[in-house]
């Protein structure tokens, strides 16, 4: 693709700690709207070049260039105001708050006074589908990680990265999450997901990466990068199994 | 927020203000002024603290270090210069500030117990090292003008004047909270609060935001030592600089409610009353039974209330008034 | 002849500060947890030892021993009543914890004690020994000697036998220890136990051999920091290493300097440390 149509380009990261090499020279290219999955075994190092991606750990060596930004060595604030969003694989909701003012929380970062920053924190609450006045504390896990993306959806991100945000959900509940998901991608948002469950892959993304011991081992459509030799081997017995049987609703979370 | 919700908050509040007015003037003998000049002094230091204590959730005890500048700022003014101790405000103010620059930017790299006990040892070392500066008086401190040069010495004989006036500045950094409060300022030092990660991740300037809170917070403890010093026109390292000041800042603030805004004024409405009566057992000898009494008090806060009493009627009100009702 | 004097004073007190900061860095390494009452627990270590004495009329073996079971008592009592509740919750609760308790226990003693300095009466160890032409005080010797070994004791404890390689394995991982079968409760209530202990143990071997009162928590509470900090938290033979320095820095500054400055120097060090070197010298960061 030629250069100035993407809005992200990752090029052989790598992220070592002291010995070990979690990220061993990683390159993802996303063009603007795309949703793109990642996927992989545990300790594969998914989660380490998410953390690259969205500031939190700076890369050993590499280069993460955003909108023709250079982002490889800032910090995560910085990557918030470039425009990429992040959820946690566990939600960190800010329980002592309203959920009203955990989304305000986010709003801020585009509009610094309350009353701009409020209402556009509503509008997001009501898109969600959450209540206003609630307290963080008093929800529920598929609760907790719905306020997150609403509070991220608030600094309104160009890229959005999940992390897990769809685990843990019951089958109705899951739905819910992959519409809503399925939402913020038409509202233009490019969207980055690191997901276990094989019906959010089939059904969600265009593009999948498959990540094994820090290397990118295969990429491609959802249906082709299922069936291949490599992918399959990556994952051990049941996942075996259930990847060549194609997709099943809503697997376990990890 | 606690303005918001209760509909009658308004009216409670009103009259809080108005009794915080007429007392000096009902109760007029000289030890209930005393107590209420202490009991604003407890209150105006406590809520400084809890602008990054309780908001931001940054627990400081070490706060000491701002107020003891704050204490020695006017009398500095006054011996070497002879100028008035009330100059001496401003001056601490800005001393107190860039301390709190100098020490932050290090002492923030640390989180939870670690930055706690860096905030001890700072106020510690300051505290030493003012026991061994002559300029400042060392172990024997500082003293203020004996007799008033004019009005602006603020020697008032009567507790009268020092009432009002802390009055005044405990309302003024009250409405700063709560205008902070409000603020995106007050939402990102919440955010601080329950995760500096995930506030990082939402574009929160997490490192200035947290200065900004550290600055203002000592900017306000100083006013708090300045006035002391105003008021009892002596200083000396243990006066100022002692952890116990530190301790009882965030004890104050954590009974009412640490990160509320009327919190540190509950936590000193109920604290210094009772040390009064505490400090008067035994005849005076009771100081000791004093901070036994603190301390069993902080244990519990922090075992059972950790929200502080405010928290602890937020929690209780609901079922007192079905009681009423039923 | 007097500096030789002057460095070995503050190698012995030394060693003790080394056997109560490893029962600070024990906690902190297992919990993340500071116990701002730790000091506190040498304090009552040393009036352990002090009625022991006059009460029972024990010596020095039989105080020792008593105030390591007391503490050891009282630490496992805390962690169960209080720490392990407030551990759970907001920071703020957490630092108050101890630090009520700190201030709780100080000031019980100041009121149960008065504020006097006390001593030991006459015990085996009064008395002082020549060695190569200076003088200690018998008591100091061998209580720096027995802190050694029970430092490296407790150290030997942790590396080579099962209960330590449960503590470590606890410290760890918590989760994943609870897979192995451990109970991650009772191996930081054992902790809590030992950590006490050593404060404990460390009070009654100070009382031998110097003069105290309450006071003297809330100043061997900040040497603890400063030994862990310079130790590195979580290592106990860091925290040998480090308290042998600090005695020896605080010893040599006070003759050197003066004693109003001794201070100074033990505490710019800390923060020095905190702010430069947060993981010490052989601690985990």
């Amino acid at each position: 693709m030629p250069e100035k149509d993407n809005l992200l380009e990752a090029t052989d990261v790598a992220k070592a700690f002291g010995n070990f090499l979690a990220v061993a020279g990683a390159d993802l290219v996303v063009a603007e709207n795309e949703i793109i999955g990642l996927i992989g075994p545990n300790g594969a190092g998914k989660s380490t070049f998410f953390n690259c991606l969205a500031g939190e750990t700076m890369p050993t060596s590499g280069r993460i260039v955003f909108a023709g930004e250079d982002l490889t060595r800032a910090t995560p604030e910085a990557h918030a105001r470039a425009g990429i969003g992040r959820t946690f694989q566990v939600p960190i909701t800010f329980t002592d708050m309203t959920v009203l003012d955990n989304v305000m929380v986010g709003a801020f970062l585009r509009h610094p006074h309350r009353n701009d920053a409020r209402e556009k924190a509503s509008r997001i609450v009501e898109l969600t589908g959450l209540h206003a006045e609630q307290p963080a504390r008093s929800l529920g896990t598929p609760g907790r990680k719905r306020l997150e993306i609403a509070r991220v959806l608030a600094t309104e991100p160009r890229l959005l990265l999940l992390d897990e945000s769809l685990a843990g959900l019951t089958p109705a509940e899951l739905r819910d999450a992959i519409a809503l998901v399925r939402r913020i991608h038409e509202m233009g948002v490019t969207i980055v997901i690191v997901e276990h469950i094989m019906e959010v892959i089939m059904t969600l993304t265009q593009r999948v990466l498959v990540f094994n011991q820090g290397h990118v081992i295969a990429s491609g459509t959802p249906e082709t990068v299922v069936a291949e030799e490599a992918v399959i081997e990556a994952y051990l017995g049941r996942r075996h199994r259930r990847l060549a049987a194609g997709s099943q609703p809503s697997g376990q979370g990890r | 927020m606690a303005v918001k919700q209760l509909p009658s908050s308004r009216a409670v509040i009103a009259l809080l203000a108005a009794a915080l007015l007429l007392y000096p003037l009902i109760l007029s003998d000289p030890f209930y002024r005393d107590v209420g000049v202490t009991f604003l002094l407890a209150a105006i230091a406590a809520s400084a603290w809890n602008i990054v204590g309780g908001y931001a959730g940054q627990v400081s005890v070490g706060h000491s270090m701002f107020f003891g500048v704050g204490a020695y700022a006017p009398l500095l003014l006054y011996t070497r210069w002879g100028w008035p101790p009330i100059a001496g405000i401003p001056a601490g103010m800005v001393l107190a500030v860039g301390l709190a620059l100098l020490i932050g930017a290090p002492t923030f790299r640390l989180t939870g117990h670690y930055f706690s006990m860096a905030t001890i040892a700072v106020a510690e070392l300051i505290r030493i090292f003012f026991g061994t500066w002559d300029t400042v008086g060392a172990a024997i401190g500082l003293q203020g003008p004996a007799t008033a040069r004019g009005w602006w010495d603020l020697t008032f004989r009567s507790e009268l004047p020092y009432y009002y006036i802390f009055l005044a500045a405990l309302a003024i950094l009250l409405l700063t909270t709560a205008a902070i409060e409000r603020r995106r300022f007050g939402f990102y030092l919440r955010a601080i609060k329950a995760s500096e990660r995930a506030a990082r991740s939402l574009g929160v300037p997490v490192r200035q935001t947290k200065m900004q809170a550290l600055a203002l917070s000592a900017a306000f403890t100083s006013v708090a030592g300045s006035l002391y010093v105003v008021k009892t026109g002596f200083i000396a390292p243990d006066s100022g600089f002692g952890i116990l000041i530190s301790v009882q800042m965030v004890i104050v603030a954590a009974l009412g409610g640490a990160g509320t805004l009327f919190g540190p004024l509950v936590g000193a409405l109920t604290l210094v009353p009772l040390q009064t009566v505490t400090d008067n057992w035994f005849g005076g000898g009771g100081s000791g039974l004093t901070y036994i009494l603190y301390g069993g008090i902080i244990v519990l806060i922090a075992r059972f209330e950790p929200g502080g009493l405010f928290e602890m009627w937020h929690r209780l009100a609901p079922r007192l008034r079905k009681r009423a009702h039923a | 002849m007097v500096v030789v004097q002057v460095i070995v004073g503050g190698l012995l007190v030394g060693a003790i500060y080394a056997l109560f900061s490893a029962g600070l860095t024990l906690i902190w390494g297992m919990m993340n947890f500071i116990n701002f009452a730790h000091g506190e627990f040498v304090m009552l270590g040393m009036y352990v030892a002090l009625l022991v004495v006059t009460w029972l009329g024990g010596g020095p073996a039989v105080f020792s021993v008593a105030a390591a079971c007391a503490l050891f008592v009282l630490g496992v009592g805390i962690y169960l009543s209080l720490v392990r509740e407030v551990i759970r919750g907001p920071m703020l609760a957490q630092i108050l914890s101890t630090f009520g308790l700190a201030l709780l226990l100080r000031y019980t003693a100041f009121f149960v004690f008065s504020a006097n300095f006390v001593t030991l009466p006459q015990t085996s160890l009064t008395g002082t020994i020549e060695l190569g032409g200076i003088f200690l005080p018998t008591a100091q010797l061998v209580a720096g000697a027995v802190a050694i070994v029970l430092t490296i004791s407790l150290h030997v404890l942790l590396t080579h036998t099962a209960v330590g390689s449960k503590l470590l394995a606890v410290a760890e991982d918590p989760a994943a220890a609870m897979l192995m079968g451990i109970r991650p409760d009772r191996m930081q209530a054992l902790a809590w136990g030992l950590s006490a202990a050593a404060a404990g143990i460390a009070g009654a071997l100070l009382a031998t051999a110097y003069p105290w009162s309450p006071s003297v928590g809330e100043t061997f509470g900040l040497i603890a920091f400063v030994v862990v900090a310079l130790g590195g938290f979580g290592s106990v033979l860091g925290s040998l290493y480090a308290g042998l320095i600090v005695g020896l820095i605080q010893e040599v500054s006070a003759f050197w300097l003066g004693a109003i400055y001794k201070d100074i120097v033990v505490y710019g060090l800390f923060v020095a440390l905190l702010w430069l070197r947060p993981q010490g010298l052989l601690g985990k960061a």
